[in-house]
């Protein structure tokens, strides 16, 4: 079964996944026609900041055991075990917010959805697209994602690479793979220069 | 095996579900006081406020007892335990267990007064409390008085007020809530509500209900008189451990667990309101008598009593409300003298009506209140529950969002 990893390592924070989700859950599933939308469509994947300022994609861990689905007040949240998703059923939800306290990772959001009754503000995050999933698809925000931030893989093969750098880098005769060539680069520029503008205390900005 | 629970609450059904998962073949017995189906205690708050109908307040189906083959025993309280035969007394009927659980939940704390068994007088506790309730309001109740400005007594006073009746709240503490928010966040939740309506007295109680068959009126310790149709009782709860022997288990507040939820007595477990465990923020033993608390130490519960042996090290106040346009999150020690050594920080946005304390004890998070932009305080909460050291700037964590910047 193939799910969605995050590569964090390689976010350049272009934010296209954001917009991809949110066209992906609108009706007429086009940007352009999405915008005019009553309620507006919204993406579920939210671009934050990492640790040293590169682009982070926070979405749904589709944990198990859920913490979301065992803090949940009316039982609308299950998990659809043949796709690892764990599902907001919109017609139980109550908005009471106690899945915003259970979630770890802050991924969940309060606002009125398309799918959900007209009015109502639900609980909303990722489905892992299942609807496109059900019609031969990827999730949304992977088959947007250019610089393979997103990857949509079995866990296996996605250990699997991960095993093999590891096993590579304990061998200072084996070349070490680039996980990310050119993030790297990137990446350990944008902490050198964030650690340059912010010495002796780092601040927000 | 024989598995015997008491109460089928949120603790005791995961409980259940837990060792049915583990033991096919073991025989559980749920003994429960309500003659219901499971149902969600916390939402009917919002089955009195007009949001949930009642209908929606079961969390299991139907068949919920013969899908996991659990033998419910309903309507009774146990009256007798004795830890040495291993057996628990029911409606005049001895039941033997090999393991025990007390998941038995709590009741509403008594209050003292005169009149009491007068109609239109509720605790708010139960299904039953709130279909009492809903009578009343169908019986043209338009004025209440609710004793008690804790969650209960909050959330009885908010849900009258949706339904439309002047409500007066008694409250000993200078605002509502003081056990789960600050002064602050006190101060602002008590605005919206005396904006909205609701008339708070404080520094008094109720003394005498006086009325013909219903409640009609209530003297106060001031010795004001105020008319009222329907009061409500909100004063906290207590674990309802009637019996518990005493000299056999020790109890505190609550029936005192280790780590694996287990109490002092051998193959006798607790979870949920009636279980005393380590607090995460204070590193003391305390009751957590909190929905979320119940369902995840009922689980752990559960696997232990099982055979598998899984410690519980989570266990920690919070709260999320909404009332009219406030969202409030709380979380572990709100009051910063509670503890020693704190440091808090706060952050007020007039704008945005955003106010963030954050109360830090050396290098961890112990406590935390939010007045909206909620929807990211899980992250904080997780920071708290396993207690993970903050390195970065704390004032980052103020921000209504979050970034994983903020915790490096």
């Amino acid at each position: 079964m193939k799910q969605v990893v995050v590569h964090p390592e390689r976010c350049v924070g272009c934010m296209q996944c954001q917009v991809a989700c949110a066209v992906a859950h609108s009706e007429a599933k086009q940007l352009v026609p999405a915008l005019f939308e009553s309620p507006r469509p919204r993406s579920r994947i939210h671009v934050g900041a990492g640790q040293y300022n590169e682009g982070f994609p926070n979405r749904c861990r589709h944990c198990d055991p859920a913490p979301c689905l065992l803090a949940c007040l009316p039982g609308a949240i299950t998990r659809v075990a043949d796709t690892a998703t764990v599902m907001i059923n919109v017609d139980t939800c109550i908005n009471c917010a106690s899945c915003a306290m259970a979630c770890p990772f802050g991924v969940i959001r309060y606002h009125e959805d398309r799918s959900a009754q007209a009015g109502k503000t639900v609980a909303v995050k990722c489905d892992n697209c299942l609807a496109r999933q059900r019609e031969g698809g990827i999730p949304a925000c992977v088959e947007t994602c250019l610089s393979g931030a997103l990857t949509f893989e079995t866990l296996d093969a996605a250990y699997k690479r991960q095993t093999d750098a590891v096993a590579r880098s304990v061998s200072a005769l084996a070349a070490a793979e680039d996980l990310a060539p050119g993030w790297a680069l990137l990446n350990a520029h944008k902490k050198a220069r964030l650690e340059l503008l912010t010495s002796p205390a780092p601040s927000d900005e | 095996m024989q598995y015997v629970i008491i109460g089928n609450g949120i603790a005791g059904v995961n409980a259940a579900e837990a060792i049915r998962r583990m033991d096919p073949d073991g025989r559980i017995l749920m003994i429960g006081d309500e003659p219901l189906l499971p149902y969600c205690r916390p939402m009917i708050s919002m089955v009195l406020e007009g949001s949930v109908p009642l209908a929606k307040l079961p969390i299991r189906p139907a068949s919920f007892y013969d899908d996991c083959k659990i033998e419910p025993i309903l309507g009774n309280r146990v009256t007798g335990l004795d830890v040495d035969a291993g057996r628990v007394d029911v409606n005049g009927k001895r039941v033997a267990y090999d393991k025990l659980l007390i998941a038995a939940g709590a009741d509403p704390r008594p209050i003292r007064a005169e009149g009491l068994g007068l109609g239109n007088i509720a605790y708010m506790r139960t299904e039953a409390h709130v279909r009492r309730m809903l009578a009343a309001l169908d019986g043209g109740a338009r004025r209440a008085l609710v004793l008690g400005g804790g969650l209960v007594g909050f959330k009885a006073a908010y849900g009258l007020m949706c339904r439309g009746l002047a409500v007066t709240m008694l409250i000993r503490s200078g605002y509502p809530l003081s056990m789960q928010v600050d002064a602050f966040a006190g101060g602002m939740i008590l605005d919206t509500l005396t904006a909205h309506g609701l008339d708070v007295r404080v520094d008094i109680a109720a003394e005498v209900f006086e009325g013909k068959d219903t409640v009609e009126a209530a003297r106060l310790s001031d010795g004001s008189r105020l008319d009222c149709d329907l009061v409500v009782i909100g004063k906290g709860v207590l674990p309802a451990l009637d019996f518990v022997p005493r000299d056999r288990i020790e109890v505190d507040l609550g029936l005192v667990v280790d780590l694996f939820l287990q109490t002092s007595a051998p193959n006798v477990y607790a979870a949920g309101d009636a279980a005393e465990s380590i607090d995460v923020a204070r590193q003391t033993r305390w009751v957590n008598a909190i929905w979320p608390e119940a369902a995840a130490q009922g689980k752990v519960a559960g696997i232990n009593m099982a055979g598998r042996t899984v410690p519980y090290e989570r266990s920690l106040s919070r709260n999320v409300i909404r009332i009219f346009d406030l969202d409030v999150m709380t979380a572990g020690v709100v009051d910063p003298q509670m503890i020693t050594g704190t440091e808090v920080i706060t952050r007020f946005d007039p704008a945005t009506r955003r106010y963030r304390q954050l109360v830090f004890q050396e290098d961890r998070l112990v406590g935390m209140t939010l007045v909206n932009a909620i929807e990211q305080g899980g992250v904080l909460m997780a920071l708290i529950q396993n207690r993970i050291p903050v390195a970065g700037r704390r004032e980052r964590l103020l921000a209504p969002g979050f970034n994983y910047r903020a915790v490096a």
